[in-house]
């Protein structure tokens, strides 16, 4: 069952992939956008290190592994799991409805909807970064710490996606939440790159505690580079944080299916 | 009678804003909040430097929040009111704009001057507060407030025609999606959302000199911080004039050649 479940996933991703090669200059555009867009993150973190000495006493090889990790972790969240953002309009169009009644789980039918024709872009500059973060490191890339970047660029692309199944079952019962959806992606994209100890406690504080931001990939950072005891949480949390990722992730799937049971349509 | 149709054409998106009290709350705390985090990282940055490429951190917190309250004058959901041209090229519903009393110019001249008041609305009242709350600092006199005013008023004019530009891509291409996101980088880079162009090297300065976007946000509060004085405020609005009209004789010239491609129900 599940290998005839991986074969249909395969074909329906081939069969959208060629879909979005329908127009061609979209599709390119598409590839540069996710490009740019990452780019932008780097230009505007190129230029607070140049123009500041060092961020929150991080030299900026150590802060370049930030957006390294979150980059690739979101180029990963865009390619396999990143249809549950924006998804807002397919449950408002009541397509999803479609999918309530077809023989595939409802999340993966969602998922596989359109090719990510961005996730090329975002990967091939989040991979360059990742390149050139770790070529400028001074760290010893031992076994132990190569495992565990590994391991934290999966437990950030987790926590990303558990952050936007949490709003796509939101958006099952109001379909404005996907407007949060947006807001999210600005945020992790603004202050998922710094280290947050630039910011006051407090506001380092709500993007720990209240949008868990800061485990996506600041964490993670600073227990590689040996700033893991100044991030203002204990060692051991911001050490867990992949394992956090994956628990958060799980969890929003139990949500997304608790929201799936309950969700009405337009029929009631 | 024309000014009543005017009025009820560019009302429509502020109404459907209003009747969204979600939108409007998920609006107002994401204001909120990016205005707080983005003046305290410029904060942190400032903590152990003083003046950097000629903006002391006043300058640059205040820059920076007012980039914030600026983006709301266009950050409205156009989406969801199903009114945007690539949907209704999308659903082949755009012939019924040019089956109206109305030219498809002007309805959506109004619908885009709604958007934009109700925008300004929100970025005025947040004014208002970082204002009182010493967020940001006072324009330097009631001259700068004056000139800042009309900057921002052209800025606007020009954003709205670049809008509008990649808007009437979708008659040529009928997507617009990749390009929409390109613009929108090319906006927040450009025109120092990201971070005030001061910052960039000199080349990147010189190159957003000959594009429209640094027209849009970096010359009006340049103008405000004081990076720009106002004995050179003449040659920047100079500018910003020129690029609102070379953008209207363009998109107006786009308009024509978008009418001859407009079929209606097949032929």
């Amino acid at each position: 069952m599940a290998v005839k479940t991986v074969r249909l996933a395969w074909r329906i991703t081939r069969l959208n992939f060629r879909a979005q090669l329908e127009y061609r200059s979209e599709f390119l555009m598409m590839v540069a956008i996710g490009a740019v867009w990452q780019v932008s993150v780097i230009v505007f973190a190129t230029v607070l290190l140049t123009r500041f000495s060092g961020m929150g006493g991080w030299d900026s090889s150590d802060v370049l592994l930030i957006p390294a990790t979150r980059m690739l972790a979101h180029g990963l969240f865009v390619l396999f799991l990143g249809r549950m953002h924006g998804i807002g309009y397919f449950i408002q169009e009541g397509k999803i409805d479609v999918c309530l009644v077809r023989p595939m789980s409802v999340h993966l039918q969602v998922q596989l909807r359109i090719f990510p024709t961005n996730a090329i872009g975002d990967l091939t500059v989040a991979v360059g970064l990742m390149a050139g973060a770790l070529s400028r490191s001074e760290l010893d890339w031992t076994a132990g710490r190569t495992s565990y970047l590994i391991v934290a660029v999966l437990g950030g692309m987790f926590l990303e996606a558990a952050l936007f199944t949490a709003v796509a079952s939101a958006a099952l019962r109001f379909p404005a939440a996907d407007y949060w959806g947006r807001w999210l992606e600005e945020l992790l994209g603004t202050f998922g790159s710094y280290p947050l100890n630039v910011l006051p406690k407090a506001v380092g504080g709500f993007l720990t505690y209240g949008l868990p931001l800061a485990f996506v990939a600041y964490f993670p950072a600073a227990v590689l580079t040996g700033h893991g005891d100044s991030t203002g949480v204990p060692y051991w949390l911001a050490a867990v944080s992949p394992l956090l990722g994956l628990l958060a992730y799980l969890g929003s799937r139990l949500l997304w299916r608790w929201s799936l049971g309950h969700y009405t349509g337009v029929n009631g | 009678m024309a000014i009543l149709a005017a009025w009820r054409a560019a009302r429509v998106t502020p109404l459907g804003e209003l009747h969204t009290p979600p939108r409007m709350t998920a609006a107002l705390l994401r204001l909120a909040v990016q205005v707080v985090l983005v003046a305290s990282l410029w904060h942190g940055l400032y903590a152990r430097t003083g003046t950097t490429a000629g903006l002391s951190r006043d300058q640059a917190v205040t820059y920076a929040v007012l980039a914030v309250l600026a983006s709301r004058l266009r950050a409205l959901d156009q989406y969801a009111g199903r009114d945007t041209v690539i949907q209704h090229m999308h659903f082949g519903t755009i012939v019924y704009w040019y089956l109206r009393p109305l030219s498809p110019q002007r309805y959506y001249a109004l619908r885009a001057l709604g958007e934009q008041l109700y925008g300004l609305a929100w970025a005025v009242a947040g004014y208002a507060v970082c204002l009182w709350t010493a967020v940001v600092t006072p324009p330097g006199s009631a001259a700068v407030a004056g000139v800042f005013a009309l900057s921002l008023l052209l800025g606007q004019w020009i954003l709205y025609y670049v809008m509008l530009a990649i808007d009437q891509l979708c008659f040529f291409t009928l997507r617009n999606s990749a390009a929409m996101l390109i613009l929108v980088f090319a906006q927040n880079l450009l025109s120092g959302v990201y971070a005030p162009l001061w910052f960039f090297p000199d080349w990147f300065v010189t190159l957003s000199a000959f594009l429209p976007f640094q027209a849009t946000l970096s010359v009006p509060l340049s103008l405000y911080v004081g990076r720009i004085p106002l004995s050179d405020a003449g040659p920047a609005l100079l500018v910003q004039a020129v690029w609102v009209a070379v953008l209207a004789l363009f998109t107006r010239l786009v308009w024509r050649l978008a009418a001859r491609r407009v079929i209606s129900q097949g032929g």
